[in-house]
């Protein structure tokens, strides 16, 4: 822009609060330099109506840093906020984590008088729910240390192990070898996992911890293991250090008493 | 409007609001980032350690009520007591740090190389389920010998594992723990070695 245009151009406000306001139009150029002379002359000399001008600019200016601040305050709660949601879901709590998984039965929740006992009772005991997931037991409890049984074992054997935190997988007899073997790759080598055939089953896999179970239709369900993240050891009633080795490690459904050779 | 007050009212309580939530959220996460996460080493550390430890609970057991030799049933009464003891001191760590006592992570994970040292979902020197089955039923000094070879085995895969935690961590704890572990199973290594001897058997290859 060459200055007598832009002098031009800014002439009418200054011109409007200036004292040359009835200044002629008819001379653009002089009267730009002597405005604009003027102005430099009154604001250097602290003309209070001249600086109104130089504020009401840089308060139209100021919404650029105000909204980069914006930004990076909003950009820094994104991050914490991420930051903590990512911590947050890692510290829910194990009953809310199992609560949350698509089908679970809660007995702990619905019928906790059919959870609740838990008196080491010798002979065979019958339970309310197949397979059971808790109530009175054998004293023995059947060793969980990731044994993979390839024969049903006594319910109340493995339900002793549940009240030790435990998880029992059990699967129908007909499920595919190929199934079958999914399921014992998570088990082999972990304590406080077992898994063992389960005839007459009425879905071809159900978990069980205390208080807990899942039937599900196949070994590649994702909510198996977060059955098993949920509750192995968080489910015991024993705390976390109870012991899933020094059960018994043989097979069949009849229970064996302490001292009977089990 | 704008005389005194460079920032109107509202402005400043804004400030003051933003600058309490973000004092808030970072008072509520530095602590949880400062302790290890849910797939960090020392929590798969705890996690398979604690594992690890509980078949040398079960085998320590088995040779304080069947061992032949009363070196073998002070041994298996110590490992037993001492290992229960560090799992429920890594339990509780877990507990602390509000971590889960089972991952998200498959076993072994957190080690350079440790799901390779996997086994048939065995942690390196951890006995096979055909192995402990012949300890349960191993008689005399029978047993103290199988009993010595594999728990020379199983102390070896701990202290492998213990080396691991002690070259990914710095967290106190789990040093002063890993270190107790190497230490005190390189030890009682040498011991099941001079007992094997004594007995006229070697270590499994």
């Amino acid at each position: 822009m060459s200055t007598p245009q832009g002098g031009g151009s800014r002439r009418p406000s200054v011109v409007s609060t200036g004292k040359k306001a009835p200044g002629s139009p008819a001379k653009p150029s002089s009267g730009a330099k002597t405005a604009s002379k003027t102005a430099k002359a009154t604001a250097g000399k602290g003309g209070q109506r001249k600086r109104i001008a130089p504020v009401k600019v840089s308060q139209g200016r100021a919404w650029g840093p105000i909204a980069l601040l914006a930004a990076v305050i909003v950009f820094a709660l994104a991050i914490i906020g991420y930051a903590s949601w990512f911590i947050y879901q890692g510290t829910i709590g194990w009953e809310e984590r199992a609560d949350a998984i698509p089908g679970i039965a809660n007995f702990r929740k619905s019928n906790p008088e059919q959870v609740a006992g838990r008196e080491h009772q010798a002979g065979p005991l019958t339970y309310p729910m197949t397979p059971p997931v808790g109530g009175n037991h054998n004293a023995n409890w059947q060793n969980c240390m990731g044994d993979v049984y390839t024969e049903q074992i006594a319910n109340e054997h493995a339900v002793h192990s549940l009240e030790h935190g435990a998880v029992w997988l059990t699967y129908r007899p007909d499920l595919p070898a190929d199934q079958v073997e999914q399921l014992a790759a998570k088990v082999r080598g972990q304590e406080k996992l077992m898994m063992s055939p389960f005839p007459g089953l009425d879905k071809p896999i159900s978990l069980q911890a205390w208080g807990y179970q899942l039937k599900v239709d196949n070994a590649s369900d994702s909510r198996i293991d977060e059955f098993i993240r949920a509750l192995r050891v968080n489910a015991s009633l024993e705390g976390d250090t109870a012991v899933c080795s020094g059960g018994i490690t043989v097979t069949g459904s009849t229970p064996r008493d302490i001292g009977t050779g089990g | 409007m704008s005389g005194g007050r460079r920032f109107p009212t509202i402005v400043v309580a804004l400030a003051v609001a933003v600058g309490l939530l973000l004092g808030l959220g970072l008072g509520w996460l530095i602590p949880r980032l400062s302790t290890p996460g849910d797939d960090s080493a020392e929590a798969g550390f705890a996690r398979d350690m604690s594992t690890h430890h509980s078949q040398a609970v079960e085998m320590g057991l088995l040779a304080y009520r069947n061992g032949e030799n009363p070196d073998v049933r002070q041994l298996g009464y110590d490992i037993a007591t001492a290992q229960q003891g560090e799992i429920g001191a890594m339990q509780t760590w877990l507990r602390t740090w509000r971590l889960n006592p089972t991952g998200t992570q498959p076993r072994m994970a957190w080690m350079p190389d440790g799901q390779q040292a996997l086994e048939n979902g065995l942690m390196p020197g951890m006995a096979t389920p055909e192995q402990m089955d012949q300890l349960r039923n191993a008689k005399g000094k029978d047993f103290d010998i199988l009993f010595c070879q594999l728990m020379i085995r199983h102390h070896l895969g701990g202290v492998h594992m213990a080396e691991a935690i002690l070259k990914a961590t710095d967290d106190p704890d789990v040093v002063t723990l890993a270190t107790s572990i190497k230490e005190g199973q390189q030890k009682e290594i040498n011991i099941f070695n001079n007992l094997l001897a004594q007995m006229g058997a070697k270590p499994l290859q």
